[in-house]
């Protein structure tokens, strides 16, 4: 050990600091935030129709509205594959009045009629639409700006011949009115958060643009007809695939401990369940448990049945269970084992000899010198274990294909995936990092004492 | 008194009576050993059983597969038919293609970030050792898989959503921590004096530890490496989470399953098995210093 103090060990550790921070714990208060955040709760109205407009205050989202007016406005260009983004498109067009003046400025492209166009594709002349009704104002109004409240600099009659110089495409703005809390608010908003119906004249609030913080996602979770017995099945699973797994890791550590000829054969087989994917070992199961598989060929075959039985529906939900509870023991017992195994390598052969020189059988071995030994180890592995119980995913999806016996991980799947419901998936994502969370400060207050009893 | 009376009378009969202890102890001992070896095969035969239905299922013709009852002698008929069947269907091939790229870039982005990590927990002492270590221990404990929800808002964002590099950094995030762990304790079991003894020699510090420590570590490097490879290889969570169009295998045939027959679902499961059953063998001396380290 260098005992030197200097900054090379920090330098060193550096980088995995960086990345975990990143890819750790950055997600990890995302998850916590996607599931209490609505980040499109309220829409915020401004005064006037320009986002640098002071807010004259905030609807929430789904709000009944009334549209009282509407304008372009200048669009960033960034925006504009954006959806429900209505927009209208003017033109800077130039042409002759009767009085043979020629005039410029901007007019929407509703009140042009394109005539030709350059090999880009861009108008480049066009004639002024006549409008339609004796009541209408016959000529049309060219603006300084492309907005109806800027200057009109002047007015062409019908079918004027103009030449288009530039266009623009602008996003509209409404002047809403709606009510929150018994109040009335007026604003403008852009139409990419707003839904106006047919009528034109009424609407609501299709999202916000201002967060707010929500329980919805956490009561949508519990609410979900899956979730309890989501929850049940995971921690049903925990107590009773945890106990025999670790008699049985127990077992095999102690084969492996007693170096027999062909132990490094034992230790390989024993071990080969670590490096094999949970989702191959749910089509192994899968395998033997479905209703032409192994068991029922073994049990037919030997007369023991007369007609194959189907356990992997939902009428026998205990099958399933047993099927996923062997597959987890079959599965996860190598990595408890490695862990005891580890351990044993820790307790002095002196203590074994001495327990044996006094005539301690093997049962009492076990009972009163190696386990007591054992128990750091033990508990480190009892709760990643736990830990890794909470994520059991591929398995149970194997087995019941996802619907018939569900557990946490594989609801946070289904609403990510299937039901598109990020927020909700967080939530669970949440909830299963708070139940780890919970294992883990008990996880790192039995590691620390087990240092300290190391010294 | 009466013991040396007993000694000096008879020494025949107590070393016959010390010889037939001893045999009883030897015969006991024989079969206390042959319980032991009884015990082992059918603790191996409960995890050879199940791997040997799914080879015998995948090494054989799709007809075989769906007949009833199954035989329990394998390979019979011997084919590759049903391991071809699933390769050629739609998607295997891409996504063994992404497995394997992801596995690399999380194999070499792992080991590059936790070995200087690795060599700095095992050879200095320095205030925020422990808290740092402690911290790894309780990442590698946390559900990290289930950060890919979050993270595929994050990448969706960034514009990084369903490709093979946004899921390799997933996995490295996955594997970092017993990475770091593992090489910390490669380094610990090469003492510090042999790098001391090198200096003393004339070595620089990069030099000796080029010259003296890499070749030393070098096998329990490869062995974590390999390790982080199949971690890798077998996620399936994350890897359904975020990608879409760019899936790895274990998220394709996931994908899939619902809908695809069974001679399809077997060889696959034998596949992605096929890595696990020799990479485990490769490193299966490596495995207590790997995993022992988590309980230390």
């Amino acid at each position: 050990m260098k005992k030197r103090y200097n900054w090379t060990p920090y330098w060193l550790i550096l980088p995995s600091v960086i990345y975990l921070a990143l890819f750790f714990a950055w997600p990890m208060v995302q998850a916590l935030t996607l599931s209490v955040w609505d980040n499109t709760a309220r829409l915020r109205l401004h005064a006037e129709a320009s986002t640098r407009s002071a807010i004259a205050g905030s609807l929430p989202r789904g709000t009944p509205i009334e549209v009282l007016e509407r304008q372009g406005n200048v669009l960033d260009p960034d925006d504009l594959g954006q959806s429900n983004l209505r927009t209208e498109v003017w033109f800077r067009i130039r042409g002759e009045t009767v009085d043979g003046q020629v005039i410029e400025g901007w007019a929407p492209e509703t009140r042009v009629r394109v005539r030709s166009t350059d090999a880009t594709g861009a108008p480049t002349t066009g004639t002024i639409r006549p409008r339609i009704g004796a009541a209408a104002d016959p000529l049309t109004s060219l603006y300084s700006e492309p907005s109806i409240v800027s200057e009109v600099v002047g007015r062409l009659e019908a079918n004027t011949t103009v030449t288009i110089d530039e266009l623009t495409t602008l996003e509209l703005w409404y002047l809403i009115r709606g009510e929150s809390g018994g109040e009335a608010i007026e604003g403008w908003a852009p139409s990419r958060y707003v839904q106006v119906y047919s009528d034109n004249v009424s609407g609501r609030i299709d999202s916000g643009d201002a967060g707010e913080l929500t329980l919805r996602y956490i009561q949508a979770m519990i609410n979900d007809r899956f979730f309890w017995p989501a929850f049940w099945t995971t921690l049903l699973l925990m107590v009773i695939i945890i106990p025999v797994q670790f008699v049985l890791a127990i077992i095999m550590a102690l084969i492996i401990q007693q170096q027999l000829r062909g132990s490094s054969f034992f230790l390989y087989v024993f071990a080969i369940a670590l490096g094999v994917s949970e989702l191959a070992v749910g089509i192994v199961w899968y395998a033997i448990f479905t209703q032409n598989g192994y068991l029922n060929s073994i049990l037919v075959s030997l007369g023991w049945l007369a007609a194959p039985i189907p356990y992997l529906t939902a009428d026998t939900r205990y099958w399933i269970i047993i099927a996923i509870w062997l597959a987890e023991i079959w599965r996860a017992t190598a990595i408890v084992m490695v862990i005891v195994v580890s351990g044993l390598q820790a307790i002095s052969h002196e203590v074994l000899e001495a327990a044996d020189l006094f005539g301690a059988n093997l049962w009492k071995r076990v009972r009163y010198v190696i386990l007591p030994m054992l128990k750091p180890s033990l508990q480190v592995a009892l709760i990643l274990r736990t830990i890794l119980a909470l994520q059991v995913f591929a398995v149970v999806i194997a087995l019941s294909g996802g619907d018939v016996v569900t557990v946490l991980a594989n609801e946070a799947y289904r609403q990510y995936y299937t039901l598109r419901n990020v927020n909700v998936a967080a939530a669970y994502a949440g909830l299963i990092l708070l139940l780890s969370m919970f294992s883990a400060i008990i996880y790192l207050r039995m590691v620390r004492s087990h240092e300290e009893t190391q010294g | 008194m009466s013991a040396t009376g007993n000694l000096a009378s008879a020494p025949v009969r107590a070393s016959d009576e010390m010889l037939r202890v001893r045999q009883r102890a030897l015969m006991r001992h024989r079969i206390n050993q042959g319980l032991v070896y009884l015990l082992a095969i059918a603790i191996s035969l409960w995890v050879l059983v199940p791997i040997w239905f799914i080879a015998s299922m995948a090494l054989t013709t799709p007809a075989t597969v769906r007949t009833f009852p199954k035989g329990v002698l394998p390979f019979i008929p011997f084919s590759f038919d049903t391991m071809q069947f699933f390769l050629n269907s739609q998607g295997i091939i891409p996504g063994l293609i992404n497995s394997i790229v992801v596995a690399i870039i999380t194999l070499v982005l792992s080991t590059i970030i936790a070995a200087p990590a690795g060599y700095a927990i095992s050879r200095y002492i320095f205030p925020g050792r422990d808290f740092y270590r402690l911290s790894i221990l309780a990442v590698r404990a946390f559900p990290v898989v289930i950060l890919a929800i979050p993270l595929a808002v994050v990448f969706i964002n960034v514009g990084i959503y369903d490709s093979v590099y946004s899921l390799a950094l997933m996995h490295t995030a996955l594997t970092l921590p017993t990475t770091v762990l593992v090489i910390g304790s490669v380094f610990a079991s090469i003492p510090y004096e042999l790098e001391e003894a090198a200096q003393v020699y004339g070595c620089t510090p990069l030099q000796a530890f080029r010259a003296v420590v890499l070749p030393l570590v070098a096998p329990g490097i490869a062995a974590s490496a390999i390790f982080t490879f199949v971690m890798s290889w077998n996620e399936v969570f994350a890897a359904s989470i975020l990608t879409v169009r760019n899936r790895t295998l274990p998220a394709q045939v996931l994908s899939t399953l619902n809908q695809s027959s069974e001679p399809y679902q077997f060889a696959g499961a034998f596949f992605m098995m096929i890595p696990a059953l020799i990479f485990i063998f490769i490193i299966r001396r490596y495995l207590f210093n790997m995993w022992g380290q988590i309980s230390k």
